[in-house]
């Protein structure tokens, strides 16, 4: 797996206590697997939880008709990227 | 209408039925508005490009390419299969079920690897390739016989062998008719005469809460739909934003409470529909407060559709339509029967009669759990559970409610052998069930709480659940 960044694991807290996913570790999120689909298996609802998550954390909206936000959302990595150039 | 026929849709022809918030290729020429004459001219062409079968799955993720595509298949008088999701796992138990299947879509990719999102087996048609002429046509609204099956939704059940309900186009148009005397009722008649309502749906087509209101109703009632479904907070805010007034929202709790959540200030809507699973009273009076407009909560299921409504700020009270009648049985359950409707249904809910056309709702009266508006049985789930090779010991259950998410999600408590993990479990559950029944946290356990005689006792299970998570590290 790769190493995690401080702003990645600070990302990945967020994710596992917006989703309830307890029985994950932050720490042992992988940044660069898809966080959809098969890696951790998310679907639409969880968008919309991580979405509000990060509004409320970062201040940030974030917009499905934007092509970045599908890149956005692939891995962890991604998302704190995303997050963090988009943030005001 | 006579008493064998109803017509397509009832609009003036000049009466704007859709909005485009941008263009479609196959529309050339065509943006913004559509009225109701346009889109019949759409409909005629895309029907006589429509195959010879007997079913149809339409899964146009546009709502005005859906619409088309809805009545088109009706005007060839092919029932349209309202699947779930849009898993190919479905496609292809529906097209086993039915034998002559095939997709409408604006946009699937089919290839013959694991991406494909139609099933290779099944012939498919994309909408977005179709001839659509510039020119009005001048046929005239087709009348459409009432006993014809236009469509069969099916009981979102946690796997795709869930149970089909019938939709002939008199149980089409006599329900929309009623749904639009109770949804729309004084919404627009107290500000503005009989004007449009534009609409905004947040929810899909293909679910019969959607197709209710963001596709039917457009046919028969004064309202002019837009073509998204938006889901963050900020693409509603966005779509609001450039839609005319008088507007209404069709939403669901899941997509309200984002909205409540996101610190955006959203225009004024003239009226708020909701439903899929229970609104909170306190989400309800945000909601109303954060679009100056009142928030009708709607009771359906998919084998009645929409039945009852109450105003969830102000009142706990159901009710119900003009038409529904609901018993209570003796063991908990209840039954609801209307003239549209071939049988009787037994209602999944514990429902207590207050008065006789009023209800309260408490609760689930069988093992259904509800996940964002999807139903699923937990004894079906426990039982797939089990047949996990090498478990141990396990169950599948919903935790006691917890207010910090939007959506309830169930949790597993599993023994599992060594050399077996957790996500091992997870794929193999994800093979058979749609995402929102895949439990979370799935935790392992040396041993489940049950008693000397191997009962697992619900409290037992509650509580133990509970200490278990304190001792993760979380609440």
């Amino acid at each position: 797996m790769a190493i995690q960044s401080p702003a990645e694991l600070k990302m990945a807290e967020l994710l596992v206590e917006a989703l309830n996913l307890e029985d994950i570790d932050a720490k042992d999120i992988d940044p660069e697997e898809p966080l959809f689909g098969d890696g951790l298996g998310l679907d639409s609802i969880d968008a919309l939880e991580i979405a509000l998550a990060i509004s409320q954390e970062y201040g940030l909206q974030i917009k499905a008709e934007d092509e970045s936000t599908r890149e956005a959302f692939a891995t962890l990595k991604s998302l704190t990227h995303y997050v963090d150039s988009n943030k005001g | 209408m006579n008493n064998h026929t109803a017509p397509l849709i009832a609009r003036g022809a000049n009466d704007p039925i859709a909005l485009l918030l941008s263009a479609l290729a196959p529309l050339s020429g065509v943006n913004g508005i559509i009225t109701a004459q346009q889109f019949l001219c759409h409909v005629h062409c895309l029907s006589k490009q429509l195959p010879e079968h007997q079913y149809v799955i339409n899964l146009c993720e546009n709502r005005y390419l859906f619409m088309v595509a809805f009545a088109a298949s009706i005007l060839r008088q092919q029932t349209s299969l309202l699947p779930p999701n849009k898993k190919v796992m479905t496609q292809m138990r529906l097209s086993e079920r039915y034998g002559d299947v095939y997709i409408l879509h604006d946009g699937l990719l089919k290839s013959d690897n694991e991406n494909t999102e139609i099933a290779l087996n099944i012939a498919d048609i994309n909408v977005l390739e179709c001839k659509f002429t510039e020119s009005l046509c001048t046929e005239a609204c087709p009348e459409i016989p009432l006993d014809y099956l236009a469509a069969i939704s099916f009981t979102s059940g946690s796997t795709g062998d869930s149970k089909p309900n019938l939709k002939t186009w008199r149980t089409i148009i006599e329900s929309s008719e009623i749904n639009a005397r109770h949804m729309l009722e004084s919404a627009q008649s107290d500000s503005c005469g009989h004007a449009t309502l534009y609409q905004l749906a947040t929810v899909p087509a293909q679910h019969m809460w959607g197709l209710e209101t963001s596709v039917l109703l457009p046919l028969f009632e004064s309202i002019c739909v837009a073509d998204v479904k938006p889901l963050f907070p900020q693409d509603i805010y966005d779509a609001l934003q450039v839609i005319p007034k008088p507007r209404m929202l069709v939403s669901a709790p899941v997509h309200l409470r984002a909205m409540c959540g996101s610190q955006l200030e959203y225009p004024d809507v003239e009226l708020v529909l909701c439903a899929t699973s229970p609104l909170s009273k306190e989400l309800a009076i945000n909601v109303e407060r954060l679009f100056s407009a009142q928030l009708r909560e709607v009771y359906g299921c998919s084998e009645v559709g929409s039945m009852a409504v109450r105003k969830t700020a102000a009142s706990d009270n159901w009710y119900l339509f003009t038409g529904i009648r609901v018993e209570e049985q003796n063991d908990g359950t209840s039954i609801a029967s209307t003239d549209y409707l071939p049988a009787s249904v037994v209602l999944q809910d514990r429902i207590e009669m207050k008065g006789h056309n009023y209800f309260q709702l408490k609760g689930r009266a069988t093992d259904m759990v509800d996940i964002a508006g999807k139903r699923g049985s937990l004894l079906e789930i426990n039982q797939v559970l089990l047949n996990f090779p090498g478990i141990i010991d396990g169950v599948v259950f919903m935790p006691e409610a917890e207010d910090k998410r939007a959506v309830a999600r169930l949790a597993a408590l599993v023994t599992l052998p060594e050399g077996t993990d957790s996500e091992d479990l997870r794929r193999y559950l994800r093979q058979h069930f749609d995402n929102a029944f895949i439990p979370r946290p799935i935790i392992k356990v040396d041993s489940l709480p049950r008693e000397e005689n191997g009962k697992l006792p619900v409290r037992q299970l509650q509580d133990y659940y509970q200490q278990l998570l304190e001792s993760l590290g979380h609440r």
